[in-house]
Parts: structure tokens; sequence; C-alpha cells
């Protein structure tokens, strides 16, 4: 215990902490301007100067360790004196422009000089002056402002990790800079912006539009993203986002966002929202009221459930809904129109790779802390890149790094790259023999734990001689063995799986070795979720085969607890996946389909295909924000409310339950409420006042949110097993497939690019997100280029034995000689296009590898 | 692009020291001999080489100020005009490099063959008026020995 005084008060502290820490935890407040909490201590600016005793010489307070006996001031007449100076000479080369400055009102420069500074300055030489920079779309830069804190550069380099900007130049000179001197290259987080104490590097988005104090609501909610599920809060002006910023402290992203949660808000106001149902009459959309359309779609699904049975129905969920949504969703499909049809997108991967994971690993085997990553000691990655897919967590991965702990990758991870990885790069085509040498290898070194016999068996059945699979991949000896040493001595170690190996080809064999490297080092696994909701709308039962809670339909027993809940029978046998709903439109076994808040023309593969089927129904109802190339098929289109405009609660990929809030107001329906009035419309009496009694209802019939309210999530504990015991289902066989290996030779395949800056077509509604990344690319490697003679910009044809697409290309040397990167964002044109369904016959997930590409100049388009 | 010999220059250097970031300043003059100056592509060459973020770099170099920020012309010659040299003539000399090679302190003649940079002290006071012409040491400069010296410059 030490005990320092300060201005005469005895404080105790339990650690040696920095003399601003100790006043703060006293409530005793000493001015600082180059300090910031997320930040490393840095010591620049001298506010927070203070009197030590049998000192000499003034302290600064944020970099002094606190001792025993120390006497300290913080307010003396020298002090005083000592700031107004400090500020004095900082006031120098500032241009004073308060008035036109956006920061005004929050600027802790502005504040400073407003308590401690003169009321006139004696400076009477030029001003340094910088002119603002208006180069880059997102971030502006006003560095006649700087005041060369660094806490920009410490954010970027230090907690970011993405090292994209500098102090450029000396002295009175130096001010902040991106590489190109104007238009950032960097992965827009805009992290740099929330630490900024002045008005000098600003968002503008919302540049000149408010004022900090017209803001009177700070609502806090869930990022609409991906599944990570950060803490956002948004700043609201007369209903409209005006400024949505993290919050410090907060669980998961504790003060950081990505450049979606930052910046891609800006969907929600945007013009091209649906306002107004509208109902198809002879082939053209014309707007219809709420009355008409609801009663339309209660006859129509009717029609095809009383003519063909539930069986003809089915439905499409979305993990951009809330719980509430997809709670109400799967009971509307289950108890009015009878029917276990219902899937969603997460079919197209992490829902089977998931419950591949959890049949042999027990369930909520990836229900892990995210933030828990940084203190592994070592990561191993595979299946693309975390720091695009989920950011947040990637951060923790870099911070992993940055606090000593080992990066394993399997292939190259370029948001990783300056993280010191151990990288093992196979060759195309050659992952899963690294895995199995890599198993192989780790056999012969570890015992196997004993704790699952089943998988323990199935492991011991594996047969693989290790010399070959060096040569076959590419790896050198070196690096192998490497690898391998830092695995197996791994005390805390953590496997972060992403999609581009779930979507490869034997990926349930692939899954089943990554899971055996795991049980082996005893690891804990991350399964990358691209999607807000993702997880929740599993946990919510819009799954085939599962009701509410992950029970399996199957089994009467847990039937039994919804039938009695919901006075109804559940068919007993699961239903059809997203790609057999497909199917059977295709054939014309289904008749009709509700899709809420989900665009499967664009996010399947064979989009030709899915657009012939969804047109072969009798009827399709289709539920959004915008009108997507899937509702443009719809024969009733029903506008709904979207995130921010709505209260309800999302699950992330931990399986933390977290409260949506509704920050803005619009004329409109909850997509809850929509599913309600076509219930009642069809004598299905679904009475709910709003999202909160959906909630109750859900933790009344659902094992895994058992008495959860909405009190309790607001705490922030509501993680999955709530109050409980894991819940292990019951082991089924453990069926893995390995598909064949294919020859790379001489061709170009398609690979699936992520992107930082784009999420589903979603975020290409955000123009802020636009600016950043503005049109669907063929990325091609150096060497590509070269043997096509093509160059960034040139168009492209793209033609696989599924579609083809004329694209832009652009150039990147972290690309693959042999591969071609399309994203899947852009309407019209979408990787997805590209890619016949071919799936492992175990995950269900669809294969994109190993996918041929033509390509070839285009001058036509 | 660097030649071979420069990245393996770059690597050597990188050898001898315990941290990239020691190696940078070096790293970086072997670059600016490649390229002529400071250009993008300098940096990120050293960037790739040494693995440190090219913002970084960018940001450590524009600290010093006898690295080639711009383009030059592809001799540099660095005068004097510091208070003995001053007093010994050198600003008539810069006079004379104006008139007579079009080459303005800062600027680049038309051809590109000189860029003049003028410089603070370089030690040379008893000798003054001094001046380098790219790693070239030159002292007692007069106008005609200028004319003399930069001939052999094309
Ligand atoms: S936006 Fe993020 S990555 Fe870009 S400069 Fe700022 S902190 Fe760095
Ligand atoms: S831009 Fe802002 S945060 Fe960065 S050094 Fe200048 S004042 Fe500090
Ligand atoms: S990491 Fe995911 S949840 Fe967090 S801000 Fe980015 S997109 Fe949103
Ligand atoms: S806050 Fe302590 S020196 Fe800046």
């Amino acid at each position: 215990m030490i005990t320092v005084n300060i201005n005469g008060k005895d404080i105790k502290l339990e650690k040696a902490v920095t003399v601003l820490e100790a006043a703060r935890s006293a409530g005793i407040k000493i001015p600082t301007l180059c300090y910031h909490e997320q930040l490393e201590k840095y010591g620049g600016c001298r506010l927070c100067l203070v009197e030590v005793e049998k000192m000499p010489r003034l302290q600064t307070a944020c970099t002094l360790i606190s001792a025993d006996g120390m006497v300290i001031r913080t307010e003396t007449e020298q002090l005083a004196e000592v700031r107004r100076g400090i500020l004095e000479f900082l006031l120098i080369n500032h241009p004073l422009d308060c008035p036109y400055c956006d920061k005004a009102g929050e600027c802790e420069l502005q504040d400073l000089v407003e308590k401690y500074g003169t009321a006139k300055g004696r400076y009477m030489e030029k001003k340094r002056t910088v002119p603002e920079s208006l180069e880059d779309p997102v971030i502006v830069r006003n560095m006649g402002r700087c005041i060369a804190c660094t806490r920009c550069v410490r954010m970027c380099e230090g907690v970011q990790g993405a090292s994209a900007i500098a102090v450029i130049n000396r002295g009175g000179h130096s001010h902040i800079e991106p590489f190109s001197g104007g238009r950032y290259d960097c992965e827009y987080c805009g992290n740099c912006v929330s630490v900024c104490p002045v008005g000098a590097i600003m968002s503008r988005l919302h540049r000149h539009s408010y004022r900090p104090w017209q803001v009177k609501e700070n609502i806090e909610t869930v990022c609409p993203y991906c599944g990570v599920g950060c803490t956002v809060i948004l700043q609201v002006r007369d209903d409209v986002i005006k400024r949505v910023v993290p919050r410090i402290g907060s669980v998961v992203n504790n003060g950081m966002l990505c450049s979606r949660g930052r910046f891609g808000y800006e969907f929600v106001g945007n013009r091209e929202r649906l306002t107004s149902p509208l109902i198809k009459k002879n082939g053209v959309f014309e707007e219809a009221t709420w009355e008409e359309a609801i009663s339309l779609v209660a006859n129509r699904l009717k029609e095809a459930r009383d003519g063909y049975g539930g069986a003809a129905v089915a439905g499409i969920a979305s993990p951009r809904c809330t719980n509430e949504d997809n709670f109400i969703f799967q009971k509307f499909m289950r108890v009015v129109l009878g029917t276990n049809n219902i899937d969603s997108s997460a079919r197209t991967g992490y829902a089977g790779a998931q419950s591949f994971i959890e049949n042999i690993s027990g369930q909520g085997a990836t229900a892990n802390i995210i933030a828990g990553l940084s203190n592994s000691d070592v990561v191993l990655v595979t299946g693309g890149d975390p720091t695009t897919v989920n950011p947040i967590l990637g951060l923790q991965i870099r911070s992993c790094a940055g606090k000593g702990g080992n990066i394993l990758t399997v292939g190259h991870v370029r948001g990783l790259r300056h993280f010191n990885p151990a990288e093992l790069r196979p060759a195309l085509f050659t992952e899963t023999l690294l895995l199995e040498g890599i198993l192989h290898s780790l056999k012969n070194t570890k015992e196997l734990p004993g704790s699952n016999p089943k998988f323990e068996a199935k492991i011991r059945e594996l047969n693989i001689s290790p010399e070959d699979i060096i040569k076959t991949c590419g790896v050198s000896e070196e690096d192998f063995n490497g690898f391998l040493k830092k695995l197996s001595g791994a005390a805390n170690p953590a496997i972060v799986i992403g999609k581009e190996l779930i979507q490869s080809i034997g990926s349930s064999y692939k899954l089943f070795l990554v899971l055996a490297i795991n049980y082996l080092i005893n690891g804990r696994v991350y399964l990358l979720s691209e999607r807000a909701n993702e997880q929740g709308l599993i946990d919510m039962g819009c799954t085939p085969d599962s009701l509410p809670g992950c029970r399996p339909v199957a089994y009467a027993e847990f039937r039994r607890r919804y039938e009695t809940a919901w006075k109804t029978t559940i068919p007993d046998k699961p239903g059809l996946s997203i790609f057999e709903m497909m199917d059977s439109a295709g054939s014309g076994a289904l008749k009709a389909m509700y899709i809420m808040g989900e665009n499967p023309l664009f996010n399947l593969p064979e989009s030709h295909a899915s657009e012939a089927a969804l047109k072969n129904l009798d009827f399709l109802v289709v539920q959004d924000i915008f009108l997507t190339e899937t509702g443009k098929l719809a024969d009733v289109v029903l506008p709904s409310l979207g995130w921010s405009e709505k209260e309800g609660t999302f699950t992330n990929m931990e399986r933390r339950i977290q409260r949506l809030r509704k920050a803005v107001y619009r004329d409109g329906m909850e997509d809850w409420k929509i599913l309600s009035e076509v219930a009642k419309n069809m004598g299905v009496k679904f009475n709910y006042a709003d999202a909160e009694e959906i909630f109750n209802e859900i933790s009344r019939v659902s094992p895994l949110h058992r008495d959860l309210t909405y009190n309790e999530i607001e705490k922030g504990n509501a993680l999955y097993p709530y109050k409980g015991e894991p819940l292990r289902g019951v082991m089924e066989d453990i069926v893995s497939h390995k598909g064949d290996r294919l020859d790379a030779g001489d061709k170009l395949y398609l690979g699936l690019e992520r992107p930082l800056f784009h999420s589903g077509t979603l975020s290409t509604k955000a123009s802020a997100l636009l600016h950043i990344y503005p049109e669907a690319v063929a990325t091609i490697s150096p060497s590509t280029a070269e043997k096509f003679s093509l160059k960034p910009g040139d168009k492209v044809r793209v033609t696989t034995g599924a579609g083809s697409l004329s694209l832009p290309v652009a150039v990147d040397d972290a690309v693959h000689g042999s591969l071609v990167m399309i994203t899947n964002n852009f309407e019209g044109k979408g990787a997805f296009a590209l890619i016949k369904y071919i799936a492992d016959p175990v995950t269900k997930a669809p294969v994109i590898e190993g996918i041929e590409v033509h390509l070839e100049k285009d001058g036509t388009v | 692009m660097l030649s071979e010999a420069a990245i393996k220059e770059i690597e050597a250097i990188r050898a001898k020291y315990p941290t990239a970031r020691a190696a940078l300043l070096p790293a970086i003059y072997v670059a600016q001999r490649e390229f002529g100056w400071l250009s993008p592509e300098a940096y990120e060459a050293v960037s790739d080489i040494l693995g440190i973020p090219k913002a970084i770099a960018r940001g450590v170099a524009t600290f010093y100020a006898m690295y080639r920020h711009r383009p030059m012309g592809r001799n540099v010659v660095q005068l004097c005009t510091n208070v003995s040299c001053m007093i010994l003539g050198a600003e008539k000399l810069v006079d004379f490099l104006k008139n007579r090679y079009s080459l303005e302190p800062g600027g680049t003649d038309p051809d590109g063959r000189f860029s003049l940079v003028i410089m603070e002290c370089i030690g040379a006071c008893g000798t003054a008026p001094a001046m380098l012409v790219n790693e070239d040491f030159y002292e007692n400069l007069t106008e005609k020995y200028i004319e003399e010296i930069l001939g052999k410059y094309k």
C-alpha cells in the first residue's frame, strides 16, 4: 500500500500508479492535453506539471509514478503561471478559428485556455499556416490547429496498429500527415479522430452541420455490421444521426471502432429507403396501403398453406434483424404456416461450421470472449484476415502480438503482416495437407488428453506421412518446425477460423483437423462472423432443424416445450435449408416464400438459378429497408424499420446479448410488428406491445435465455451460457468430407475478397464507405497484371462456369498470383454470380475454391 | 524498384543494428541515392525491406533537412553562405550561379543538371567559401574555380 498526499489529502493506492491517476482516483483534476487513457504515456505537452516536495523541478503528473510519502500540489500560483505560459505558446501558431471549427464546445484546448489561459496573447510574429486538407473524402485535416500532442499517432500506431500517420517536419512546423500527404491510405477506423483533443482531424460526414451542444441525447446501441457487436453511441440531432462514437470502457470494443461502425451509418437516412408497401400489378410495383398489402400477404400465404400444406411455404430470416424479429419470424413460420422451412444466409458458412464444431467440442464452444485473445500467448489464424472481417477482434490479435504473444498464420494475412507473424503459406489447394502435417507432428509431441474418446478415435485413425507434406505444400522445413514449436509450446492458445476455410474444398475435414489441433493444444476457438446478429438468428431458431435455444426440432421432448407454450403442433421433420428452398422453388414444390431482410439472389451462389426459382413461386413477399434485387422479384414488398429505428437485442459471436436502441424516429413498423399483423390477418393472435415483451417470451421458452431480462442485459453480463452449464447436446457421429485435391497448374481461380470497408450490400448505401471503396473491382497480382498486360483501371471480363462480370482491374501485391479477387458487396457485380452451388456435404457451405476464371481485357465497357 | 545491389546494401545495414528502426536513416540514404530523391517509391522500397510502415519512414525522414525531399537535378551543389563564407564572398557566388547556370537557391536548372542547396556551416571556415557537389568537397572557391569544377559534372 502506497500513500501519497495531494493538495493536503492523503490518498491510499493499491499499486504504484501515476500521480495523475492517483489524483483522478481521488477526484482531483489536473489539466492534461497529450495524456489519453487509451494511449501510451508521452509526457509531451507539460500541461500536467505539478509541484512535488523534495523534487527540484516541476514534474509531469501523467508520467511520474507515485511513491510512498510523496507530497504533491496541483494548484499553486507557480503552476497557474506555468500553465498560462504553456497555453500561450500553444496558441502562437494556432489559427484561433473557433467560431468556424466543429470542435468548439468539446475542444480540450479551448476549455483549458478558458480556464487557465490569458485573455490576450502577446505574440506579434507571423503564424505558421497549414492549409485545410480536403483531399480525403472522410477525414478532414486542419493542421494549423494541431498542437503536436501525438495522440492520433500513438492511437494509430500503438492501439489500432495501422501506423498510417506520423508527425512530419520539425519544431514549429511539425504536424500530422498520412503517407501521401493528402488522401489517407489507411484502415479508416477514425480512432485518431476520437482522440484528437482539438479540431485538427475531424470527420467530414457531419462537417458544419451541428454543434456538440446541440446533441441532446447520446444513445448507446450496437453496431449494425459484424458479429463482434461493438458498442456505439449515436449522437442525434432532429432525428438524423450526426456522429457515431465509441465509449471507453465498453466491454467489447473499449473505445475503439472500425470504419464500418464509425462511418457506415448513413444508410439510415438514405433516400432510396422504401417508404410505402408495394404491390406488383401487371408486372409493375404500385404503392399500396398497409391494410391492402397485409391482407393480400395473409390471403396468399393462407392459400398456399391450405392448398399445399406447410411444406410448400418457406421463409428466410435475417442476420441484420433483431433477436425479437427473428424469434417472431420463426414462430410465424412454425405456428401460423406450420413449417420448419426456415433458414438464412448463415447457411453459407457460419451455421454449418458452428454445428460441426459444437458437435465435437460441445455447445457454446465458439462462444469465447473476444478481449481474451489479447491475453493468449499464441493465436493461430486460419481462413483469412480477421482484421477485415471482424476488425475489432483483429485488434485483439494485434494487441496479443504487442504483448509478446506469437501470431501464427496459415496463409498470408495482410492485416497482421507488421505483427511479426510466423507464417506458413501452403501452395494453392494444399492447405488440407498442411493442416494434416501440423496435426500429425503435434500428435507425436502431445498426449491425447482423453476427455473426448469419440473424437480421439477419429484422430487416431489419421495416417499421414509428414515428409511429403512439406515438399508438396512448398513450405520450408525450418519454417514448419518453428511454427510447430510455437504451437506446441503454447500455454493459453486460441484458434481463429475464418470463412475462407469454411468455404473451401473439404471444409468439414479441414474443420475437423483444426479442431483436432485445438484439442491437442487445449485452445479456444473463435469463429468469425460477418453479420451482426448471425449468432442470434441461429439461437432464435431460424434454422430448419432447431427451435429457439438451439433445441433440435427432431426430438419430441424438445418440441413439446414449445408446443405447450404456443398451443400448436410443430412438424417433427427438419425443414429445408436455404439451398434446398431454392431447389424446391425451382422445381415447383415450394409455392410461397416470405423473405425478411435478406437478399438471397445476391447472397447465394448461382444467382441465375435463384432468380428462376424465385420467379417460379406463386407468391413471394419481401420485407426490407431497401428494394433489393430479390425485392424486385416479389409480389409484395413491405418496408420495415431498420437499425437505430427500433428496440431489440443482438447476440454477438461471443454469444453476448446486447441491447439495440431506437435513436431516430421513422414512420413504419418493426419486422416483428409487420409479421404480427400478417398473423392477425390469418387468424392467429400475436399480442406483443413491444420488443421487451417478445424478449420475455424468449427467456421463458428458450433454455439458452432462461430468466434473462432487458434489465439484466443492460448490466452487460448477458453472456452464454446464461446462469447455467454449457449445454452439451447429443453427440452425433463425426463425419467429415475431405474432397479431392486439385492440381493448381497454370490457371487462374476466383477468390472472394472480404473488404474492411463493406459488409453485404448495406454498407454500399452508406456514402462515406462508398467514397472509401467505391465500386466492385477485380483485384489481381502484379504478375497476373503483367501477363495480361493490364493496368489498374482497365476493364476486364471475368468469366467462370457460372457467369461473367465486367469489372475494373485493381493490382495488389498481397494477392496470390493464381487468384482473381472479387467482392460480394456491389449489386449486379457480386462474386457469388460467378459461383456454382457446390457444397461441402457436411457443413453445406458453398465451395469458393478452385473455381477457374477466364480473364480477358474488355474494351466494350 | 531498387536494384538488387541496393536491396543487399540495405539488408546489410539492417544487420548492423539491433532494430529495424535504428537502421532507418542509413537505409533511407541508400534509397535516396537510387531514386534521386525521397519519392514515395523510395519510402515504399525501404518500408518493404525493413518492415517499417511507410508513413513512419516518411515522418522520420522529414525531421531531417539534409535529405532530398523534392526531386533534384542530377548533381546537387551545396553552397555554404554562413558567416565566414559570406564574408569571403559566398553571396556573390550565389548570384554567379544564378546568372551563369540559371540556378536559384533551392531550385534546379532547366536542364536538370544541377540543384542548388544553400547550406549552413560545412566546417570549412578556414578555407571559405566552400561547397559540396554531390559527395565531393571544394574550398577556396572563386567564380572561375566553380566553372572549372562544375564542368566536370554532366
Ligand atoms: S483512421 Fe485509423 S488507420 Fe487511419 S490514420 Fe486514423 S487511426 Fe490510423
Ligand atoms: S492532429 Fe490532433 S491528436 Fe494529432 S498531434 Fe495534432 S492535435 Fe494531437
Ligand atoms: S468490428 Fe464489427 S461490430 Fe465493431 S465497429 Fe466494426 S463492424 Fe461494427
Ligand atoms: S498530459 Fe502530462 S505532459 Fe501532456
